[in-house]
């Protein structure tokens, strides 16, 4: 193997393989990227093995062939590099040789042999438009679970119909549910894969490189999703088992509805979480005629009140959130008139943006005894 | 919340207390209002109420001398033998081999202990249990309706002696440790007060060892400084303490001048609820040992509910027959007041931890990383959760009319029977 590429681009690439190398692998040869240089391309692979990228830039290929480097190292040397080309050539033993200018470095690789089989990309099921893929998983990701014992909340509900794509996530306290129409030419069937957390973080990242107009080819085998934009290819193993059946949780008699604007909300329960219960992060909100008083105390700091002036001519009701679970949805919501819908004090509340017509995006959250 | 509400209230009072006496520089202007009551040998005198034949011959409550575990309490009679409470019940039985061995009867006990909280609760809206047979009550601001304190207390402890027939002493002074020391001093059948402003002259010749908090490992440490009564201690600077103590000596610093009014509500609430279970024969019974985490559990959970507290961490203790002792810990993202959630999370850390070819001589559940309510409904599995809550309400309201032993979840039922069995296997 040996080829020379522009620094700019492969720094490029490189930079996109580092979400998925494992920093504290027990498998040395994760660690290291799969470089495969072949017609005028050379092909970068990196894996966990549960999730692996696929990017290639133009090279001159002197030889052709393939080796292993150390990623973190590479991408480091990489960086410092200035810009102009740099030339790699495989040696003895696994070595591979940069050269740059008059700089020359040497780098320990391992056997290509022992890389992992990466799957093949199969025929594209349908193409999302980069745009809503990354919005959708924005609006949700946050609500994934991050307990590993709840195996099947440890992603995102990724479920395309023939003429809208939805996205749920949950973490068994609060869900978080995003739509919207898009027509899928071709597409038949539901399909309604579970995709873990770490493909979704990466998706983003691809999606953000794909520009305004980016388009995502979806495909998907038994166990593997693929996510292909350009030359670009993620690989994630699919989560199995039950999605829980999250429709049967969606709020349908929720008739006390308040409109606050989102940053008067955000800013007023950030101030006010700063002396909730430190452990359990909880705020009360009191509605009445008068508004929303959103309140909290802490044993060891205090207790803050605000009160925003609203229109409200229900049942009062006082009823306790988790401010945190608030705040990430405040956070991913546009900018506008929020609703906040609930039922009861024990029943799961329902939070949705009024502004932003083209997404269907309801946030519920379960209340806490207070 | 009502815990919380009581909490806070006391906590608003020392706000004000400690202004207060910030801002005057005599620390006369405080009374003594905090009344420590403590049961006399409180199992023995309640088993005595039964078997008043028993009066006068040294009575050890706990067990049998021959069987392992240790004296829950000793007659008066008994001490003089040298028995002690905590003390393996096989020395007790050997420093008085005539004394009168009785088994333990908890639900018995915590009955007669929520009779004397009912007295209490008379006497002050202040009431804190610190155990089954003590409590801490604040008597500030009960004189129009009672009169002066050391009157109050008076009034208090002949009231439980005529209602229960239990005897009990009391200390009355301006902090709770000094209150405590107090009824100490004051036992049996005895009320001590210790005017505000002699708190120094009454501690200074005790032995540090009576300072609450201070144990064999403290006490030992200052011998070795040369401090052998508080009035030494209190004449230990604060830097030498730390020096020698860290934070510690910073405590031990404000116990030797009877402690403040801040430790009376730091100690409102516990840091941690735990219960351990020494078997009578070291055993490998599956079922008895699943059995005795269960009603570990349980009895954890009451107290938790009771507390008005849920916890978030979840600690096993697992002593093996050599008495090599490991403990693991788990913690839960959201707290819990729930039996079957800590159950389900002990009996796991039980499965990963223990060495199935060894013997078990004790198992501990405790409890700890405390919230007040706020506790974080269930999206997914709201329906389940709501019939555990009612469960968990109805065996509460039972175990309160009718003692805890009288309900019990299926998984501790397997146990007593279990016991025999397993014990009966050993004997020749």
């Amino acid at each position: 193997m040996e080829f020379s590429v522009k620094k700019f681009d492969l720094l490029q690439e490189l930079s996109l393989s580092q979400g998925v190398v494992e920093r504290k692998t027990t498998i040395p040869i994760l660690g290291n990227i799969l470089c495969e240089a072949a017609g005028n391309q050379v092909t970068l692979t990196a894996t966990d093995l549960e999730l692996s990228i696929r990017t290639s830039c133009e090279a001159k290929v002197k030889k052709e062939g393939s080796g292993t480097i150390p990623a973190k190292k590479l991408l480091e040397l990489v960086r410092l590099l200035p810009e102009g080309e740099i030339r790699f050539k495989l040696l003895e033993n696994h070595w591979v040789q940069i050269l740059a200018d008059r700089k020359t470095y040497k780098m320990v690789g391992m056997s290509k042999d022992n890389f992992p089989a990466i799957p093949a990309f199969p025929h594209p099921l349908v193409t999302i438009p980069a745009k809503i893929l990354s919005s959708l998983i924005a609006k949700t990701a946050f609500a994934i679970s991050n307990e590993e014992s709840r195996y099947t909340l440890n992603g995102a509900l990724l479920l395309l119909k023939p003429d809208t794509i939805t996205m749920v996530a949950t973490d068994g306290h609060r869900l978080a549910m995003a739509e919207i129409d898009h027509k899928f030419a071709g597409l038949t069937r539901e399909v309604r894969p579970l995709v873990p957390k770490k493909a979704l973080t990466e998706i983003q990242r691809l999606a953000s490189e794909a520009g305004e107009d980016g388009q995502i080819e979806f495909a998907l085998d038994d166990s593997h999703l693929f996510f292909r934009v350009g030359e670009r290819l993620l690989i994630s193993r699919m989560l199995t088992g039950q999605f829980p059946n999250y429709e049967a949780v969606l709020p349908r008699d929720n008739n006390k509805h308040v409109v606050i604007e989102r940053n008067e909300l955000n800013d007023a329960v950030k101030r006010v979480a700063q002396l909730a219960d430190q452990r359990s992060h909880a705020v009360k909100l009191s509605v009445t005629q008068e508004g929303v008083e959103i309140s909290a105390s802490s044993p060891e700091y205090g207790e803050a009140k605000e009160t925003l002036e609203k229109e409200y001519k229900g049942e009062p009701l006082a009823i306790g959130f988790n401010a945190d679970y608030m705040l990430d949805f405040l956070a991913a919501a546009a900018e506008g008139p929020i609703s906040l819908e609930l039922k009861d004090e024990q029943s799961a509340g329902q939070m949705r943006p009024l502004a932003e017509e083209a997404y269907r995006y309801r946030y519920i959250i379960m209340p806490m005894r207070i | 919340m009502p815990k919380l509400a009581s909490f806070r209230t006391k906590h608003d009072s020392a706000v004000t207390e400690s202004s207060s006496s910030a801002s005057s520089t005599s620390s006369d202007s405080l009374t003594s209002s905090i009344l420590h009551v403590d049961m006399d040998a409180f199992f023995v005198s309640v088993e005595l109420l039964d078997r008043p034949e028993l009066r006068g011959k040294p009575v050890v409550v706990g067990g049998q001398p021959d069987q392992r575990g240790v004296v829950s309490a000793a007659s008066y009679e008994a001490r003089k033998y040298g028995i002690q409470s905590a003390m393996p019940l096989r020395t007790a039985g050997r420093l008085c081999p005539h004394a009168v061995f009785l088994e333990s009867r908890h639900h018995l006990y915590s009955e007669w202990s929520d009779r004397i909280a009912a007295i209490l609760g008379k006497y002050s809206p202040v009431v804190e249990m610190a155990s089954v047979d003590e409590a801490y009550l604040d008597l500030a601001g009960t004189e129009r309706l009672h009169g002066p304190p050391f009157a109050t207390a008076h009034a208090l402890l002949r009231e439980i002696t005529a209602k229960t027939g239990l005897p009990c002493s009391a200390g009355l002074a301006r902090t709770r440790l000094v209150a405590k020391v107090a009824s100490d001093q004051a036992k049996p059948r005895g009320l001590l007060w210790v005017p505000a402003g002699s708190e120094e002259a009454f501690l200074a010749p005790l032995g540090v060892r009576r300072i609450p908090g201070i144990g064999k490992v403290t006490e030992a440490a200052l011998h070795a400084l040369g401090i052998e009564t508080v009035g030494q201690l209190a004449a230990a600077t604060r830097e030498k303490l730390e020096q020698n103590f860290g934070q510690w000596g910073t405590a031990l610093f404000r116990k030797a001048r009877g402690g403040d009014t801040y430790e009376f509500f730091v100690d409102a609430e516990p840091k941690s609820i735990s219960h351990n279970h020494t078997f009578p024969f070291d055993t490998d019974e599956r079922i008895a040992l699943d059995a005795t985490l269960s009603l570990l559990c349980q009895k954890a959970m009451k107290r938790l509910r009771d507390a008005g507290l849920s916890a978030s961490t979840i600690t096993l203790t697992l002593r093996y027959a050599g008495f090599e002792t490991i403990t693991r810990a788990h913690t839960l993202r959201e707290p819990t007041h729930l039996d079957p959630i800590v159950l389900e999370i002990v009996r796991q850390l039980f499965e990963r931890h223990w060495d199935h070819t060894r013997k078990v001589r004790l198992l501990g559940v405790a409890l700890s990383t405390f919230t007040h309510g706020g506790e974080q409904l269930d999206l997914l599995d709201a329906g389940h959760r709501e019939k555990l809550e009612r469960l968990a309400q109805a065996t509460d309201r039972l175990r309160d009319r009718f003692g805890f032993s009288k309900v019990q979840f299926g998984g501790s039922l397997t146990r007593g029977k279990e016991e025999v069995e397993s014990s009966k296997g050993k004997l020749p």
